[in-house]
């Protein structure tokens, strides 16, 4: 039957129906069903106490390295990231250690959770790339906001933003410690333990660059 | 009126019209970058070519073209219909164009898009031009593939400063000449001109010169691309990130229309551009008026003053409603301002004239500056022809009228609209009335002399209303909150008037608006037609 065919007025319901258990001293004190639950607690806690004393069962933390589903101790003993693991992010260097980003704010547009304020600075009087370029005079990214899902990597187009840090967001006792500035962003290694990119453009300044003489142009 | 046809859709014009202006007209836009509806035609871009088909009964004009044949592997001989650039072809009755139906047009465009982009440094992430960019949204819709040419581009001059307002990037610029024209045209000041050829040449500023007058920043404005920026807004915003709002420049009693484009998130003003208007100011602004969106947020009073000490806006309005209370009507005035909207000022008239029961009304405003024959207006205050609109019949007492009432006596309470007085020697003479109450937007004369200051929104914080010189009532739009505790004038004057015990009528923007002139009402927010050219 379909919906326009249906009468109108509450529908009857179809259904099976269960019996309760019978009220009695034994359901309405619970003792018996702790008293069951206790011994399966109890029988687990004996046998597992005898495969360990006996060695009849792996090492759990050997267990842990192998493939599958498994426990793993996780302060002591960590469970080897993927290569593409997104991380904690960094921003990378130039060869001067200048940072790598020019302040497009294309991360920041691109990032769903807004957690990314760049402030953008000029370079001074006499720097190469006064007039032409900006550089972030703060970059600070919320990480507690962030969501890792790689967006400003994706939309970076200098390779300024990454996160091949390997690290996850650390635990800490308050929100304002999740706040990362530029400074502690560029302390960052990726996990090559390198701090700078390779950009294929030439910028003014660098030794790859052809030169702008007005009368050399080429 | 005559037609022609343009992609199976019949396009009517006005004799003598261009294809591209008639199209533009209607709605349709033709890809372009050197053409602009406000200037001469150029057709150096060659982006808006389109294929003409010839009178019925004669062959059309076909070019021989070698054409590259993957089967055989070699090229081979071919005909193309010879197209012809839109913006500079004389639309004819009958004309048959094709434009976006054609093959021949389509791959025209996309190689010459792949030409102008040839030499382009896409620096894209670091141009402010990024976002409202002819080159990428072109780039998208016509080319949408990568350039073949594996060279480094040709290296050219950047970070040019061509005068105080502007700065040139040789490598960005397509050498459209709209620059070129703008001065040579509006300005009437050729300072800019083209050096070099092909793919050498770029925009130059005459020898001993600097690119000064007062419609600089029109050329940064008609710049399709990212090769004029303006000092003023350089590095500041992205412009995805604004919003716009579609104002009146209060600068002069010009009136031209604005967009204000401001960020939502910081509510901040960024920059004015022009909102074209052809009653008004055609496509343009000037210089002072591009950059007059910076008093949006400079010198502002943004809260109550009694006695020259911050308060709050209530308790100065209160202490305002207790120096009114039983003030002999005879010595009360009411000081209107040309700076204010309409709105601001029928709200004092009637608080002047209904609560206080005062009849001497008078006028203040900024005073004269320069003027030219384009747009700049001597009267550099947006709303001077609608106080006397407001007033009618009868007309405001001028300033001097003021000072000499004042200087005689006659009147001791003052309620003063506005910041800036016409004449600045006469400040002393504020300084000698005994109760003068300024509704104030800036640090001004009137706002450092009053006894109370209650702290008024600007024009980019409300809407309002004004007539400029040529008696064109205009309405702007609110773009940001108001700042601060300020509020609009005419909220003030209400409150005030619940202080002193007579609550006004209206509530709203458009009560205040309905109580003057019901004509001027109707006179609606001029058409806009977004981003001209």
């Amino acid at each position: 039957m379909s919906d326009s065919t249906l009468p109108l007025g509450p529908r009857k319901i179809v259904g099976k129906p269960v019996p309760r258990p019978k009220r009695g001293p034994g359901v309405q004190t619970y003792l018996p069903e702790i008293a069951k639950g206790l011994a399966i607690t109890m029988r687990h806690f004996f046998r597992n106490t005898k495969e360990m004393a006996l060695g009849q069962r792996n090492d759990p933390s050997l267990e842990a390295i192998e493939d599958g589903v498994n426990t793993v101790s996780y302060p002591e003993q960590r469970r080897p990231y993927p290569y593409r693991f997104r991380g904690v992010h960094r921003l990378t260097h130039r060869e001067d250690g200048s940072p790598r980003c020019v302040a497009c704010l294309c991360c920041s547009t691109a990032c769903p959770s807004q957690c990314i304020y760049i402030e953008a600075g000029e370079y001074p009087e006499g720097d190469p790339r006064r007039g032409y370029e900006r550089f972030p005079k703060r970059f600070v990214i919320d990480e507690l906001r962030c969501v890792f899902c790689g967006f400003c990597v994706e939309a970076c187009p200098c390779d300024a933003i990454r996160m091949d840090t390997g690290m996850h967001a650390a635990p800490y006792d308050s929100r304002d410690q999740f706040i990362y500035e530029r400074d502690l962003l560029m302390g960052f290694p990726g996990r090559d333990g390198t701090y700078t990119t390779q950009n294929p453009r030439h910028e003014p300044g660098d030794p790859t660059h052809p030169g702008i003489d007005r009368d050399h142009p080429h | 009126m005559p037609t022609f046809k343009l992609d199976d859709r019949e396009i009517p014009f006005e004799p003598g019209d261009t294809i591209i202006r008639a199209a533009h007209r209607v709605g349709i836009d033709i890809p372009h970058y050197c053409w602009h509806p406000g200037l001469s035609v150029a057709a150096n871009c060659r982006m808006c070519l389109v294929e003409v088909e010839p009178p019925p009964g004669r062959p059309a004009l076909m070019l021989d073209v070698l054409a590259w044949d993957a089967e055989r592997g070699e090229y081979v001989p071919q005909k193309k219909p010879k197209l012809q650039p839109a913006c500079q072809l004389t639309a004819a009755d009958g004309m048959v164009v094709k434009s976006q139906t054609s093959e021949h047009v389509k791959r025209a465009r996309s190689a010459v898009q792949e030409l102008l982009l040839l030499n382009h440094p896409v620096d894209c992430p670091i141009c402010d031009q990024a976002g409202e960019c002819r080159l990428q949204d072109y780039w998208l819709e016509h080319q949408a593939h990568k350039k073949r040419m594996r060279d480094e581009p040709v290296h050219k001059p950047k970070a040019v400063v061509f005068g105080p307002t502007i700065v040139y990037d040789a490598e960005r610029c397509i050498v459209c000449t709209r620059c070129v024209r703008v001065s040579a045209e509006l300005a009437k000041d050729p300072v800019l001109s083209v050096r070099e050829r092909g793919n050498l040449n770029e925009i130059v500023v005459a020898p001993g010169r600097q690119l000064d007058h007062k419609y600089s920043l029109m050329t940064e404005y008609v710049c399709p691309v990212g090769a004029l920026t303006a000092v003023d807004f350089r590095f500041k915003a992205r412009v995805w990130f604004l919003r716009s709002a579609r104002t009146i420049c209060v600068g002069c009693a010009t009136g031209c229309n604005s967009f204000t484009d401001f960020d939502p998130r910081s509510q901040k003003v960024f920059r004015y551009r022009p909102r074209e208007n052809l009653a008004v100011n055609k496509y343009w602004m000037c210089d002072d008026g591009m950059l007059d969106y910076r008093r949006i947020h400079e010198n502002r009073v943004l809260e109550g003053r009694v006695g020259g000490e911050p308060t709050s806006r209530d308790a100065a309005i209160t202490k305002a409603a207790e120096l009114l209370t039983g003030a002999d009507p005879d010595s009360v005035a009411v000081l209107l301002s040309a700076e204010h909207s309409q709105e601001d000022n029928a709200a004092l008239l009637w608080l002047g004239r209904e609560v206080l029961g005062a009849s001497a009304v008078y006028a203040t405003g900024r005073p004269e500056g320069e003027g030219d024959d384009v747009l700049r207006h001597v009267d550099k205050n947006p709303n001077q022809v609608g106080l006397f609109e407001l007033v009618a019949p009868g007309a405001p007492g001028s300033f001097t009228d003021f000072v000499k009432a004042v200087q005689s006596g006659r009147v001791r309470t003052v309620v003063a609209l506005g910041s800036q007085i016409p004449e600045p020697d006469a400040e002393a003479v504020l300084a000698s009335i005994p109760v003068l109450i300024a509704l104030s937007t800036h640090v001004g004369p009137l706002s450092t002399r009053a006894k109370v200051v209650l702290p008024a929104s600007s024009w980019a914080e409300a809407d309002g209303t004004f007539v400029n010189a040529k008696g064109l009532s205009q309405e702007s739009e609110q773009a940001i909150r108001p700042q601060g505790e300020s509020r609009p004038a005419w909220r003030l004057v209400a409150d005030l008037a619940r202080a002193l015990g007579q609550a006004p009528t209206w509530k709203r923007t458009d009560d205040v608006r309905s109580t003057f002139n019901g004509s001027n009402a109707s006179a609606a927010m001029a058409p806009s037609a977004g981003v001209s050219g």
